[in-house]
């Protein structure tokens, strides 16, 4: 990874977190080139989330550096980490629930943060007929009038990815995309993000290793706030410190 | 445009319509002025449906800037009485008994009227931006927002209590001019000024409907439901917040101003705990996520009110049965009355839909259902 730097995309280095004196991540050096698709996998408590969280400026490092297009954000808050071109998926779904899905959609298409700019600006033909298609893409076309409120688990996760595509950011942060979808969801999302990459580069935290087999090129294994292990999907399955760290629980495949 | 904001403009406009029709019926001139009262009360709800309904700040000081744009109205209106109600000197009376030997120099570009109007609305404006860029750039959010609001009115109303010398202090400012614009007198118990506030009434409504339908407008409401899920999205929630608290402060202000034309006097009541809790209750009863709603709220609330003590049988109970009313609707519409009437349209437009309804909840149903 570390031999060709000025393809990568974002770059953690020597990152140290501390929550009032417990090292939740230490010592972590993470890279990811652009238009990679990178899986993250670890077991519980392994510092994964919080790891999305530092890229996207929900926490602060403590020590260490993160450069995205060979830029710190360590200094920048998180509307400028997003206007940086960092979209995030949280792991519970977060929507806006009294707005439409067509509202929803409309707010995350941030073509400009300014308020005065926003205030003179009203709905778009042209944006109603890219909402359109960014529903139909998530099989939601019937819904893009009713309120976020009202669906369900699986078509909350769906509209959440729709807003990511809406948002269009560089750099995709997706925490545990599947969780909760059927197994024909979660393999139409496997295909979605094949065709996310090249154009995106994708930083993707999941348990379903079925699904990481399915899209991931390179794996990270995280452990203990550290980095394990990294490698193709094989590699990491062979991995003997791999095998260790997921002891009692099954192996990979079975966290 | 939908169909749905076509409907809601044709409604917006119907009332105000109405509301600018009511003097073609009533001519008593002591009712008017009632009236007028009444819907600058409607102006203040629409500005804290906007501040709390839309973006989720809930402002317990709202009164604040009703009473600031208040006061600049009043110490216009006081200099327009010269020599009557003033010194030889051209200084308010209240400030000759106070020893006061020379204008301060803050009441002197007062002379100008326009400089009044503007003041009315700058300076509630500009305290809100202050006032908001502490808090929410602090990222302060929720209850404590309520709570500090609510002690910043509190302090501005000590202030204008204590520096009587220069406010008037307890007795507020009195005996005011009629305002006068281009020749033409608005006389507070006459029809011109019901006519000013309806207009003014007509104005702001519209002028808010149109933030609510910005952009801008919908990323408040984003921020009222899911706060941090914004920032995410590139936007600086803080600015966004700072603009809706600066509006809503805004209009209060142009309120404030409109209430000292109709009373005739401006006092540190107007910056009162109670007055900025009636505006929550007025919200809420009317829908606070409904500009006409809130509007509607606050003109039914205090009508009532002013109803109600007027007449001999309720004399001592009035108060029992506003607070029995305000119980009723918030735990059997938590939406407000707005809400109540929204989901009657919703469930009549129902009827003539049932298959796209049907296949919706199939939809649904299959997402949810056996497969998991």
């Amino acid at each position: 990874m570390t031999d060709r730097p000025h393809d990568d995309h974002l770059v953690m280095r020597d990152i140290l977190v501390s929550f009032n004196g417990f090292h939740a991540i230490e010592g972590f050096n993470f890279a990811v080139g652009r238009g990679e698709l990178r899986c993250l996998i670890g077991p519980n408590g392994a510092g994964k989330t919080t790891a999305l969280d530092l890229i996207c400026g929900k926490i602060k490092v403590t020590a260490g550096n993160i450069l995205f297009k060979g830029k710190s954000l360590n200094k920048l808050e998180e509307h400028q980490i997003a206007q940086a071109g960092i979209g995030r998926k949280f792991q519970v779904p977060s929507v806006f629930k009294e707005l439409t899905m067509r509202e929803n959609l409309e707010v995350a298409y941030c073509k400009s943060n300014s308020v005065l700019a926003n205030a003179f600006r009203f709905g778009h033909r042209s944006e109603d007929d890219s909402f359109e298609k960014l529903a139909e893409l998530v099989g939601l076309q019937d819904a893009l009038d009713r309120s976020a409120g009202e669906l369900s688990h699986g078509q909350t996760q769906w509209l959440e990815i729709a807003l990511l595509l809406a948002q269009d950011p560089e750099l995709i942060l997706m925490d545990e995309p599947t969780a909760g979808m059927t197994h024909h969801e979660t393999q139409k999302t496997a295909k979605l993000f094949n065709r996310l990459k090249g154009n995106h580069t994708l930083i993707v935290v999941e348990h379903d290793m079925g699904f990481v087999k399915e899209i991931g090129d390179v794996i990270s294994v995280m452990h203990q706030g550290k980095m394990l292990a990294q490698g193709s999907v094989s590699e990491i399955e062979q991995n003997a410190a791999v095998k260790d760290a997921y002891l009692g629980s099954g192996g990979i495949s079975g966290a | 445009m939908s169909r749905r904001t076509l409907i809601q403009l044709c409604v917006y406009g119907a009332v105000c319509l109405a509301i600018l029709l009511v003097p073609t019926f009533v001519d008593n001139a002591f009712i008017l002025n009632k009236y007028g009262r009444y819907l600058v009360f409607g102006i203040l709800a629409i500005a804290l449906s906007l501040s709390w309904g839309y973006t989720g700040i809930l402002n317990l000081g709202q009164a604040t800037c009703f009473g600031l744009g208040s006061y600049c109205m009043a110490m216009a209106l006081k200099l327009r009485t010269v020599p009557v109600h003033t010194g030889s000197e051209g200084l308010p009376d209240f400030m000759v008994w106070n020893n006061v030997e020379t204008l301060p120099w803050f009441w002197v570009p007062f002379h100008s009227l326009s400089f009044a109007l503007i003041a009315g609305i700058a300076v509630p404006v500009l305290f809100a931006m202050l006032l908001g860029w502490f808090m929410f750039r602090g990222r302060i959010t929720g209850v404590y927002v309520a709570i500090i609001t609510l002690a910043t009115m509190v302090v501005v109303n000590l202030l204008i209590i204590d520096q009587q010398r220069f406010t008037g202090g307890f007795n507020g400012i009195t005996d005011l001019a009629q305002l006068e614009i281009m020749g033409f007198t608005f006389d507070a118990y006459g029809r011109s000024s019901y006519y000013l506030i309806a207009g003014t009434l007509t104005v702001c409504l519209f002028f808010a409907l149109a933030v609510t339908k910005s952009k801008t407008g919908l990323i408040m409401q984003a921020i009222r439901d899911n706060e941090g899920r914004v920032r995410y999205f590139g936007y600086d929630v803080a600015f966004y917040k700072i603009f809706a608290f600066s509006v809503s402060a805004g209009i209060a202000g142009v309120a404030g101003m409109l209430y000292t034309i109709v009373m005739e006097f401006a006092s540190p009541t107007f910056l009162g705990v109670s007055l900025s809790l009636s505006v929550v209750i007025w919200c809420a009863v009317g829908g606070r996520q409904s500009l006409l709603g809130a509007m509607l709220g606050a003109i039914f609330v205090t009508g009532m009110q002013g109803a109600l003590s007027e007449s001999e049988a309720f004399l001592d109970t009035w108060m029992l049965i506003m607070g029995f009313v305000f119980v009723l609707v918030v735990l059997l519409l938590p939406k407000g009355l707005a809400g109540a009437v929204e989901m009657l349209v919703d469930r009549l437009f129902k009827h003539e839909k049932p298959q796209s309804e049907r296949t919706a909840l199939s939809q649904a149903a299959s997402q949810t259902g056996p497969a998991q």
